[in-house]
């Protein structure tokens, strides 16, 4: 399936003639909800930081909500109880891996948002924005360990610091970071 | 290696090199900085899409999913852990999972106990770990409860939901088990909050105190 045109919105072809036409076919339920899940899986990896989980989560979704679809179903419902779905298995992801409830980490995992369209060139744009409400310490070290994929040493190198310095302020300039209201 | 700044660390540098997020209960102390982490490095990749092998392998396992592809209460109740995200891999572990899990335990209509055939009493805590009035979650063999201590008496119920298997989560704020599956929630003595649709109550699990001051709960091996 093309992954840039939702099911629902196949064209009839051009015909010259204007006499044939061809109807649209009725999309199903799943196929609305295969596209959907690209956009599902986009806000499922921003939210873990790797490939692996996302994908288990991904499958989690599909697996839960995809069944109970009804045929029929408008594209916006099938995305917005995909959501909620998502949203669902995050928080029991996390939750269950940090021992803590979902109400504890709503707002860590920014939950709330729902994306309406594919990522764009703005979530790119995050890390920049986040950077840069931090000092000039904290944001090198993370420019160095995150944008540059530095190893500790060669931070420590860089910053002429040590590797424990640097461990420790990486972990204040996560926390920082934290703060920083990203959506 | 148990200080913060070294356990994030291990995070991040697992999460630089594609792996997957290893955390574990002490974590949490940290769960700012390591969901900042786990958001700076996703967005420093950008948009991410999925790879074409897994969603044709997605496809694939959707057109041949099962008509019931729901985990059955009976059968997480003794599946337990794991099971959080609600009938994760439901359609190949409820099938597997359900003759077996109908066999091994008895009594397990709502607000009754859990008695696992061939039981065991497993130690799951010290008297001490329990806060009172406050959930904590344990697993005895594959039965998973949540065990609460108030004043001198200990009680204990089932970590699944009384209506989908879903793992519930102990809300301490409220003082109250939440189904994260759906607008649910349970007293610690497992008689659903809702007034409107009120679930089934949560199964029972046989908890008891030793002389030496722990706590067992009867599960399985």
């Amino acid at each position: 399936m093309n992954a840039g045109q939702p099911p629902g919105e196949r064209q009839s072809a051009p015909d010259e003639g204007g006499e044939v036409l061809q109807l649209p076919i009725a999309p199903r339920a799943t196929d609305i909800a295969l596209h959907e899940l690209e956009i599902v899986y986009a806000f499922i990896y921003a939210r873990v930081g790797n490939r692996p989980d996302a994908e288990d989560l991904t499958q989690q979704v599909a697996l839960k909500a995809i069944p109970r679809l009804r045929e029929g179903a408008p594209a916006s419902a099938i995305r917005g109880y995909l959501f909620a779905t998502a949203r669902s298995v995050l928080g029991g992801f996390w939750s269950t891996r940090l021992g803590l409830s979902e109400a504890e980490l709503h707002e860590d995992l920014a939950l709330a948002v729902t994306p309406t369209a594919p990522p764009s060139q703005e979530r790119a744009d995050t890390v920049q924005r986040i950077l840069a409400e931090l000092s000039d310490n904290y944001r090198r070290v993370l420019e160095l360990r995150f944008l540059h994929g530095y190893s500790l040493k060669e931070v420590a190198a860089e910053m002429h610091s040590t590797v424990g310095a640097v461990k420790v302020m990486q972990l204040r300039a996560l926390r920082a970071a934290a703060k920083v209201k990203m959506e | 290696m148990n200080k913060p700044e070294n356990r994030v660390d291990k995070i991040v540098s697992d999460l630089l090199r594609g792996r997957r997020l290893k955390l574990r209960g002490g974590d949490a102390d940290e769960k700012a900085a390591i969901t900042a982490a786990a958001r700076l490095i996703a967005a420093r990749q950008g948009p991410q899409l999925m790879n074409p092998a897994f969603r044709k392998g997605l496809e694939q396992a959707l057109e041949s999913a099962p008509n019931e592809p729901w985990l059955t209460r009976r059968a997480a109740l003794v599946a337990g852990f794991g099971l959080a995200a609600g009938a994760v891999t439901g359609g190949l572990l409820g099938r597997v999972m359900e003759p077996a899990a109908t066999a091994a335990v008895r009594g397990s209509a709502g607000g009754g106990p859990i008695d696992p055939i061939q039981g065991r009493w497993v130690d799951v805590a010290a008297v001490s770990d329990l806060v009172d009035g406050q959930g904590m979650r344990v697993t005895a063999g594959s039965v998973g409860a949540f065990v609460f201590r108030r004043g001198e008496s200990v009680t204990a119920v089932s970590s699944i939901c009384s209506h989908l298997p879903c793992e519930l989560w102990w809300n301490g704020g409220q003082g109250l088990l939440d189904c994260p599956c759906h607008p649910a929630s349970f007293t610690p003595a497992g008689k659903s909050t809702s007034t409107t649709y009120p679930l089934p109550a949560l199964n029972t699990v046989r908890v008891r105190v030793t002389s030496a001051g722990r706590v067992e709960v009867l599960g399985t091996d």
